[in-house]
């Protein structure tokens, strides 16, 4: 509470809060609601920028699942035998790659990955993978350590190399909760995608910024109601996927 | 010895029929597949790039820009006065983080009855009414809109009526976190005990009392952490919001980076990664307090 307090202290209160003409376009604003711009034309031009949001969503999320997943079972440790000498400095470098990943918003990695190798589809794609990478790798690393010990104790005793161990107890076991997690970032990845706009990719982002800046703000409210409409389709796609995997 | 993967594998089809999971992480895969072609193939989609030593030269001199190498001005992280400098930014960047979460916290908590299921139909004493199912409707409404609308896209919006500074970022912040600690909140007032909550109610409590005491004990502590695992996500976001919304950090990072003053933009990461870190530790502290009570 009293942080919150301290926050307040902060703001430049002194200062004209609304800006001159602000409050006149706020009311514009909210009257666009009715109705929102519902023509042929511009219906086509959000379904087509759903859609590229929806494409970079998910080819971010495949490529953060396929560096995580190796990531994560490294950081795991359960791999690496006991009594190598590579074990905590292996573990201990991979969870700070992890970490390091994860602590820098995707959007930053955006901005710093158009300045470095120029902008295309791809640095937008990376620069959604890489937080999200983080993040799945450590929950992968955690699904992977709170596996029941027994089965896999049962299949080393019998004889199994530790990729079979690894592949046919440890994934095995942790596979419905590290799907169903992954189902619930492909939501994030979708509000990640569309702010990808910020740094010029096309998406529901950039045609929200289009409209803004035209000061076409019945499109904002259909694209608004576009992007929110995914969000709830993908939740609850996801839910009943996360569900589905540990009922 | 186990000779047939095979026979396990089978073996936990079995016991957990996955079909509808099974369905969707096919489809899921058929999108993928659709996703990346469309990527690869409708014009220029930069994946050859990567493979080209000019793409790398580009990268590895700008990354040895950021490190100041081979330029005759006084690299930035040298200078203690660019540290102060933007370590008042840091500083405003945290202020609106908090502010951010003491919005999203204070929407959540005053929306909380409305929105959790148990209490607008009645099941925690008192008669359901039509007005409170309206209510809980309304209110779970406005948490699937604000939280599908990004942080970025709030501020995008909100940047048009309000004075650039902390304050509309942390607005935009606010909202979208509204959306997702009052759900959380929600669903933890749906599973929580109802025998305290129905006992005062039968006492003849109002609303106000039955949440002070009847609920806020029991779901008060999950509340706090959720709203600190949100401020781990928000002080991250501050950054980002502040491109549009122009406070802290964020807008001189992007400053910065378009006068190519790169150096300082290392200083600009290394606050930013402090911060993150910072507020990761001081939130994973308060979070075992919260625990503790």
């Amino acid at each position: 509470m009293g942080a919150f307090l301290w926050s307040l202290t902060s703001v430049n209160w002194g200062g004209p809060i609304i800006h001159t003409g602000g409050g006149w376009s706020a009311i514009q604003f909210l009257t666009a609601l009715f109705p929102p711009d519902f023509s042929p034309d511009f219906l086509a031009i959000a379904f087509k920028a759903t859609w590229q949001t929806v494409t970079y969503a998910v080819a971010g999320i495949t490529l953060a699942v396929a560096i995580g997943l190796p990531l994560g079972i490294i950081a795991s440790g359960t791999i690496l035998k006991e009594s190598s000498p590579w074990r905590t400095p292996l573990i201990a470098s991979t969870r700070l790659l992890l970490g390091a990943l994860r602590a820098v918003h995707e959007l930053v990695w955006a901005v710093l990955l158009v300045a470095a190798i120029g902008l295309s589809p791809m640095a937008a794609i990376i620069a959604l993978a890489l937080p999200y990478a983080g993040i799945l790798g450590r929950i992968y690393a955690e699904l992977l350590q709170d596996v029941r010990q027994q089965p896999l104790q049962a299949l080393r005793a019998a004889g199994a190399s530790p990729l079979r161990v690894l592949l046919y107890g440890y994934i095995q076991m942790a596979l419905p909760d590290m799907l169903g997690y992954s189902f619930y970032r492909l939501e994030c990845g979708i509000r990640a995608a569309a702010i990808m706009s910020f740094v010029g990719i096309p998406g529901l982002g950039f045609q929200i910024q289009l409209s803004m800046h035209d000061l076409l703000f019945s499109q904002v409210w259909t694209l608004l109601m576009f992007l929110v409409a995914l969000i709830v389709l993908v939740d609850l796609w996801s839910t009943r996927v996360r569900r589905s995997l540990l009922a | 010895m186990i000779r047939s993967p095979n026979a396990i594998r089978a073996y936990q089809q079995q016991r957990q029929p996955l079909t509808f999971a099974r369905a969707s992480f096919y489809a899921f895969f058929l999108i993928a597949a659709t996703s990346w072609g469309f990527i690869l193939l409708s014009g220029d989609s930069g994946l050859t790039d990567l493979f080209t030593s000019k793409t790398w030269g580009n990268a590895g001199r700008f990354l040895s820009a950021m490190l100041g190498l081979n330029s005759e001005l006084t690299p930035a992280y040298l200078q203690a006065s660019r540290w102060m400098d933007t370590g008042k930014l840091a500083y405003h960047t945290l202020a609106m983080s908090v502010l951010a979460i003491g919005i999203a916290g204070i929407g959540a908590f005053l929306t909380l009855l409305l929105a959790a299921r148990n209490v607008s139909n009645g099941d925690l004493g008192g008669a359901p009414s039509r007005a409170g199912t309206v209510a809980y409707h309304v209110t779970r409404a406005s948490y699937i809109f604000s939280r599908g609308v990004p942080e970025l896209v709030w501020a995008m919006i909100i940047v048009f009526f309000l004075s650039p500074g902390i304050l509309p970022g942390a607005l935009a912040l606010g909202f979208h976190n509204y959306g997702i600690v009052g759900r959380l909140t929600a669903e933890v007032v749906e599973n929580l005990d109802p025998a305290p909550a129905r006992a005062l109610r039968a006492a003849g409590a109002s609303n106000t009392k039955m949440l002070l005491y009847g609920i806020l004990p029991q779901a008060l502590p999950q509340f706090i952490t959720y709203l600190l695992y949100r401020w781990e996500v928000v002080i991250r976001t501050t950054v980002v919001v502040g491109f549009v919304s122009s406070g802290g950090l964020g807008r001189e990072f992007i400053l910065r980076l378009s006068w190519f003053h790169y150096t300082d933009v290392s200083v600009i990461i290394v606050w930013y990664l402090a911060l993150v870190i910072g507020v990761d530790l001081l939130s994973a502290w308060l979070r075992r307090l919260a625990r503790f009570e």
